[in-house]
């Protein structure tokens, strides 16, 4: 039989993906683990391997279509298969009805026949889940045993695993339902004020608000091109709006002298090249700083969780990166156990990545605080909105060459100058927090060999 | 309007009717001279009679079943249990005699008694004494099961519970005897099955039954002064229960919080909430729906611990401030 081949489920909360392209066509010859197709969910693109050699036959989705996970999107054709082996309508199999014992006429059938299901090996299994297999009409063969044999939960999981998506996973009150059925509003799309983020009938009626006629095209004279949404769009518009509602954001700005620290990045520089290793950037200067910061402030480096809050353990420093279609944030993970030329290579990987669009799902999970620098546009100084869960983002400015006062005498000099400003949310850091965060990334930046000590 | 007591409202309404239907009287232990465990027939010995006012042996299960086979007969006997708790030795007379005849002879005949019982804890009388037993009553159809609040609706849902050809467990509070409010000195009677809103409000309706509506109602009080407004219900029925009115009321506030003294598991609430969960008022509901009942023990003893037993004032502010923030 043909294997039907479906569109994988890359994260926990995931209920669909989009196709962006097929890298292979009808007929071609498909070898297991090959890219077949790229496609983008809620945060990256991702690549996806090919189940089984073969031959790729019955596309059912093509370039641009969005396809819930776990839907058959195209079947492998193993030899001596061909296209009137798929089933029909392009719909997933049923599966396989038992053969009865008795034909139609009540003659026996030949019992090595009749027991001759589509198992394809012998399986193991507690007698619940037998008899639960059967109620289900679940292949026993395909159910992957978590022991030595398969019990009652593997099945269970298994036929969790099946079920089409579409269900709503985000929490909200039925109220909240109704109301985003009769608003059409997509529920997902909705912040929700409720106790753990549920979404309640205010909030869908605060995002269902209509759209102001100006957003129209002709709407009164006035044209405009509207761009339908993309997912990383909504997603950042979701996730902002959401942050900048829910937490409030205090921010503040402190200026650094760069002197030392660029002084310290030529040095490192000289090493690199007789390494052979790319330059250091200011922004891997930066995370080293920031990340032997946060660890002296914890509070900095932490989630508020509505009735707590957690410190987080690791330190995992986003970086905000600007990419066609808009915004990305990879994380370098641990960067509080990493070299600053370790981090600098890593750094360069990840960008080059999410330029190319090849981000995987782990690289862009489990941050712990953000860094966003438009320092190399010219930009002074700027707020950022913080990057939920997290309870802080760093906007890195310009270095600029200025005059100031150096020391007691008033003595005035020329130095390169910094604006660093820290937006956090005020529910976890107070002002006196944050300054002492700041002021122990003004310290390791202008003397870096106090990271030493 | 007079104010007078709960327990004197109910007394009123008692004296009242056995003046003007000959057909009643009442049955009980130490009902006569003594005027029962809590005076609520003082005085009707003297006034009615030995015959109208009969005293009992110790047995509940001859109070009852002397109450169905006087109403066979044409009575309409009102019987007191001195304790709520005592029920259980009644249980079989008021289950399978009295809250079926009507439908086992074919609708001809009925069993028009009442039968009176003091519930509930904060008499320092202990866990044999002090329990709420009405979730327990509301599971035989063929009963009806009154629980009052205030003087007035005592009064006038007696006199309905004796008129009524039905039999009819009516449950008293013992902490409410002593409370006030004003009642009028003629005849009336509130329809049985009819809940009231006793304060209207659009924010989160609050169902109590007996003392737990006083205390919802003080409780809303000091709400208001926040802005939180509560709409509180009194089923004042428990059998039928009126879920029409709760439902409709949660429908406009979408929020639902069912209080009430008796232990949470089992008791009533959950009918409550199952019924608006499976009703029209679901896709209005914007909070989880939540109970608040006593504790699951038999009532201390020590009068500290009885206290805590049964939900507080505070609770109910808390659980109500929880349940609604996010909502404005």
């Amino acid at each position: 039989m043909p294997v039907p081949f479906i569109m994988p489920k890359f994260d926990m909360d995931q209920e669909k993906a989009t196709i962006i392209s097929w890298s292979k066509k009808e007929g071609d010859v498909v070898k297991a683990d090959e890219t077949i197709l790229t496609v983008e969910t809620e945060k990256v693109a991702i690549d996806v391997p090919c189940p089984e050699s073969g031959t790729l036959a019955g596309i059912l989705y093509k370039d641009g279509d969005v396809v819930p996970v776990t839907e058959v999107i195209a079947y492998i054709l193993k030899q001596g298969e061909t296209l009137a082996d798929l089933p029909k309508a392009g719909l997933p199999t049923p599966p396989p009805k038992p053969e009865p014992f008795d034909d139609a006429q009540g003659r026996a059938v030949p019992v090595s026949q009749a027991v001759a299901a589509p198992q394809a090996a012998p399986v193991s299994a507690t007698p619940v889940a037998v008899r639960m297999a059967k109620e289900e009409g679940v292949d026993l063969s395909k159910v992957p045993a978590s022991g030595d044999k398969i019990t009652k939960e593997d099945v269970e999981r298994y036929v969790e695993s099946q079920k089409p998506a579409g269900r709503v996973t985000v929490p909200a009150t039925p109220a909240a339902r109704r109301v985003a059925r009769e608003s059409g509003v997509a529920l997902e799309a909705v912040a929700g004020s409720g106790p753990g983020g549920r979404v309640l009938s205010a909030d869908v009626l605060a995002t269902a608000k209509p759209v102001p006629a100006s957003t129209v095209t002709n709407g009164n004279g006035r044209e405009s091109e509207v761009v339908p949404l993309t997912s990383i769009r909504r997603t950042i518009a979701q996730r902002m709006q959401q942050s900048f509602q829910e937490s409030p954001h205090i921010a503040l700005t402190v200026e650094v002298d760069m002197t030392e620290a660029e002084n310290a990045r030529k040095r490192f520089n000289l090493q690199a090249e007789k390494l052979g290793q790319p330059k250091i950037t200011v922004t891997a200067l930066m995370i080293k700083v920031v990340a032997w910061a946060l660890v002296r402030n914890p509070y900095i480096n932490a989630s508020f969780n509505g009735d707590s809050i957690s410190l987080w353990k690791d330190v995992n420093i986003g970086v905000a990166t600007a990419v066609s279609q808009g915004l990305v944030v990879p994380v370098l993970k641990g960067a509080d156990h990493l070299g600053v030329s370790e981090i600098n290579m890593r750094l360069i990987d990840l960008a080059d990545r999410a330029r190319e669009n090849k981000l995987k799902l782990e690289d862009v999970q489990g941050g712990t605080f953000t860094i966003s620098n438009l320092g190399m546009f010219g930009i002074r100084q700027f707020r950022a909105v913080i990057n939920p869960p997290e309870s802080a983002i760093l906007a890195v400015g310009s270095v600029v060459r200025k005059p100031i006062v150096v020391d007691d005498q008033d003595r005035v000099e020329v130095r390169p100058m910094m604006s660093l400003t820290l937006s956090a949310d005020h529910r976890v850091i107070d002002g006196v927090v944050a300054a002492r965060f700041l002021s122990d990334l003004v310290t390791g930046i202008e003397a870096p060999n106090m990271l030493l000590f | 309007m007079p104010e007078i007591s709960y327990l004197e409202a109910i007394r009123q309404a008692l004296w009242q009717e056995m003046k003007r239907d000959e057909r009643v009287f009442l049955l009980g232990e130490d009902i006569g001279r003594y005027g029962g465990a809590f005076g609520m027939t003082h005085g009707m010995l003297d006034e009615f009679g030995p015959e109208r006012v009969r005293e009992t042996p110790i047995s509940e299960a001859t109070i009852v079943a002397a109450a169905i086979g006087a109403s066979l007969l044409g009575m309409r006997p009102v019987a007191e249990l001195m304790f709520m708790d005592f029920v259980f030795l009644a249980l079989d007379q008021i289950v399978n005699q009295a809250a079926k005849m009507h439908f086992m002879f074919g609708g001809r005949t009925n069993v028009p008694i009442v039968i009176r019982m003091p519930g509930g804890s904060g008499s320092g009388a202990a866990a044999q004494h002090s329990q709420s037993l009405e979730s327990t009553l509301m599971h035989f159809p063929g009963l009806k099961v009154i629980n009052p609040s205030t003087p007035y609706d005592a009064k006038g849902l007696m006199l309905a519970a004796i008129r009524d050809p039905n039999p009819v467990c009516f449950v008293e509070h013992k902490a409410l005897y002593k409370t006030k409010g004003e009642v009028p000195e003629g005849d009336y009677t509130i329809p049985i099955g009819v809940a009231e809103i006793k304060r209207p409000g659009r924010d989160i309706t609050v169902v109590a039954n007996n003392i737990m509506v006083i205390k919802t109602l003080a409780v809303a009080e000091r709400l208001a002064k926040d802005g939180i407004e509560v709409e509180v219900i009194d089923p004042r029925t428990m059998l039928p229960l009126d879920t029409e009115t709760i439902i409709n009321s949660v429908r406009r506030t979408g929020r639902l919080l069912v209080v009430h003294e008796a232990c949470q598991t089992g008791g009533w609430a959950g009918e409550v909430i199952a019924s608006v969960a499976g009703s029209p008022a679901f896709d209005y509901i914007d909070a989880p729906m939540r109970r608040l009942g006593g504790k699951d023990i038999p009532i201390p003893y020590n009068r500290g611990l009885e206290k805590i037993a049964i939900p507080q004032d505070f609770e109910i502010e808390q659980e109500i401030r929880a349940m609604v923030e996010g909502k404005r």
